[in-house]
């Protein structure tokens, strides 16, 4: 009798073109196109793609090194005008304006004489035991234009980098000056000292991942997991679809008359419905791991993990179909189903941090998050994918899922109950 | 009628819907002989679809027992789902399968298989005329044709007990007229048929037995003859229907 319900449950949904291009085709393209859109925005932070239009007018010491560091760095894409003399600062203010750059950086002229002449002038204070007493027209201002659409991070990033260059290059200048001083005073030759020109203080950024796994979180091991849970979801409104259409045509009804139980009509659904999610998985993991390489997107690095990656996914799977069973007991209509199914998946996705990263997310929506089964499968396929985890890592996760999913079959079970007695 | 002649027995069935006041059944008492066809006739919301739900064992009674070949409708419904059939007034079909597919869905879920299987649709589908379409898909079939098959599923497990919920609603003359040859053929065959319609004439020739339901309280009952010779009423079953429930319209 399973083994009935299971090939009616085939033969409609293999019958029923659009739907399969909603359950298959529609979750590949949103990863393709997620994960290309995420992509450029991903190197775009991490290499050098942010346009910066430099404008040096001081041809000294700090100026020059300003300009060396921000070239050598791995963030910023420099561009100078070719005649600095004749560009303005409107000019460079209008190339921002007009999207041509997303950051404009102009180093005012004699900035390092200023600062060496404030260093000299107050040296020679301190050092004949008088006060030094602030003028403001001796300081130098760094103008910095940006894009509006400039991400805020950046902002800070650009702001971060030329203050420390600044700080670097002033304490660079006041060593300097301090030695040649002390050198004419002591009759010692201390004229280059060097100090600041070595680092002393340096930093390892190291991503903390279990054994030794080399995989490191990106774009592509975001979205192939996002949009693969955003995608089992969304087979809530297909499935729910199915249920209500089974349910207004009377088939539903016939099959209850005869020796076959609403367990067993739903069990039925569940397997197909469950073999639907793990092809998708399947198909969307064999898109990371094959296509995007041709593509020119980083290649999805599964070391190994596909059990543990699989476990999850049917888990996943189970919660998404228990949420569809549920929305498709309860919704006394097509539409009703459809329009709740979608406009709750998306609810979910954005609070279980499919579309913002849980970390971006304000601290309410933090705690918020947690209440997402979205947020818990993410979080276990983050587990496997970027943090190395295994199976015993991940049962958490899995336990509330599989909560979840109790939760809605029992939630249909009442409701069918009701059903019975009333209508 | 004797106890071992009764195969449905109905007893003070009640069903109030939750939020309504109004019994859609009140207090109902039935019973069936084996081999008759009951027509279970009334108005539009006098309570026939809500006692044939209930008798199919799709919605619980507020009240009451019921039993079917001995078997309690609240208790033993597995065992009463083996034995009937039911062909309700929407076209219970999938129709993205084919008439086989459906067939072969809903013969299997009855229990019959393989060559059981393929023997009884053999069977059917000339008495039904479908044998040109059994590879077709029903969303192409015409309305005639669809009811045919409606009423060709419930058939198919041989069900001792047929529920008819309008079997004939909306069909052109010639596929009326096999339906209806074709459910004499199986009550006299030994199936007992409920059948519920709004055509009386039809009502008229098929049912050995006929019940008139009105606000949920069944108003009349017996045979064509019996009704006629209570002295009561006299003409058509359309005219007694009149006589007995008025000719108010109905919601």
């Amino acid at each position: 009798m399973l083994a009935k319900l299971i090939y009616k449950d085939i033969l409609v949904l293999i019958r029923d073109r659009s739907g399969l291009a909603m359950l298959f085709i529609m979750p590949l393209a949103l990863v393709l196109i997620m994960t290309s859109l995420q992509d450029s925005t991903f190197r775009s932070m991490n290499e050098r793609g942010i346009s910066l239009l430099l404008l040096n007018h001081d041809n000294d010491s700090m100026g020059l090194a300003i300009e060396r560091e921000i070239k050598a760095s791995d963030i910023f894409s420099v561009h100078q005008p070719a005649n600095i003399k004749e560009y303005t600062d409107q000019q460079v203010k209008e190339a921002i304006a007009s999207g041509h750059y997303q950051i404009g950086l102009i180093i005012p002229p004699n900035a390092t004489q200023k600062i060496r002449n404030r260093v000299k002038e107050n040296l020679t204070t301190v050092l004949s035991g008088a006060s030094i007493i602030h003028n403001a027209s001796d300081s130098i201002t760094f103008v910095v234009y940006l894009d509006p659409a400039t991400r805020s991070t950046l902002r800070s990033t650009v702001e971060v980098s030329v203050r420390e260059l600044a700080s670097r290059i002033e304490s660079q200048i006041v060593l300097s000056e301090l030695a040649k001083e002390i050198g004419a005073r002591m009759m010692i030759p201390l004229t280059d000292p060097g100090l600041l020109r070595q680092k002393s203080v340096f930093y390892r950024e190291e991503y903390a991942v279990k054994g030794n796994k080399k995989a490191i979180p990106d774009s592509v091991q975001h979205n192939v997991s996002a949009w693969t849970l955003f995608a089992m979801f969304f087979i809530g409104i297909p499935f729910a679809g199915a249920m209500i259409k089974e349910r207004e045509e009377g088939s539903l009804a016939r099959l209850l008359t005869m020796p076959c139980s609403y367990g067993s009509i739903m069990i039925s659904k569940v397997l197909v419905y469950l073999f639907v999610c793990y092809v998708q998985f399947i198909l969307i993991m064999g898109m990371g791991i094959y296509l995007f390489p041709l593509l020119k997107l980083p290649a999805l690095i599964m070391d190994g993990r596909l059990g543990t990656l699989s476990v999850m996914a049917i888990t996943v799977a189970l919660a998404a179909i228990g949420y569809g069973i549920a929305i498709g007991t309860i919704a006394r209509t097509h539409q009703q189903a459809s329009i709740f199914a979608s406009i709750s998946v998306v609810i979910l996705a954005a609070i279980g941090g499919i579309w913002v990263p849980i970390f971006m997310m304000p601290p309410l929506f933090r705690h918020i998050s947690k209440v997402s089964p979205l947020n818990w499968g993410l979080n276990g396929f983050y587990d496997i994918l970027i943090r190395g985890s295994g199976l015993q890592d991940i049962i958490p996760y899995m336990v509330y899922l599989l909560i979840f999913t109790a939760g809605c079959l029992l939630l249909s079970l009442y409701y069918q109950k009701l059903r019975k007695e009333n209508t | 009628m004797t106890s071992a002649n009764r195969v449905i027995t109905i007893e003070g069935l009640t069903k109030v819907y939750k939020g309504s006041t109004r019994p859609a059944l009140n207090n109902v008492s039935l019973d069936v002989a084996r081999g008759h066809i009951l027509g279970l006739l009334g108005p539009n919301g006098a309570g026939k679809t809500t006692m044939i739900r209930i008798l199919c064992g799709l919605l619980s009674p507020t009240s009451g027992e019921i039993y079917i070949n001995s078997f309690s409708v609240r208790r033993q419904l597995h065992e009463i789902r083996r034995i009937i059939g039911v062909v309700p007034q929407e076209i219970a079909l999938y129709p993205s399968l084919t008439a086989y597919e459906n067939l072969s869905v809903y013969g299997g879920i009855c229990g019959l298989k393989g060559w059981t299987l393929e023997q009884r649709i053999d069977e059917l589908l000339p008495v039904f005329g479908l044998e040109k379409s059994l590879h077709n898909k029903v969303i192409h079939f015409s309305g005639g044709m669809k009811r045919r098959l409606n009423l060709m599923v419930g058939l198919l497990h041989n069900p001792q007990i047929l529920f008819l919920d309008e079997p004939t609603v909306g069909v052109d003359v010639q596929s009326k007229k096999v339906i209806l040859e074709n459910l004499v053929a199986i009550n006299r065959a030994g199936t007992t048929m409920i059948y519920t319609s709004h055509y009386l004439e039809e009502a008229e020739n098929l049912c050995t037995d006929i019940a008139i339901i009105d606000e949920g309280q069944i108003i009349i009952q017996g045979s064509m003859d019996e009704i006629r010779n209570s002295g009561r009423f006299s003409g058509s079953l359309e005219e007694i229907f009149i006589a007995l429930t008025g000719k108010a319209l109905r919601d």
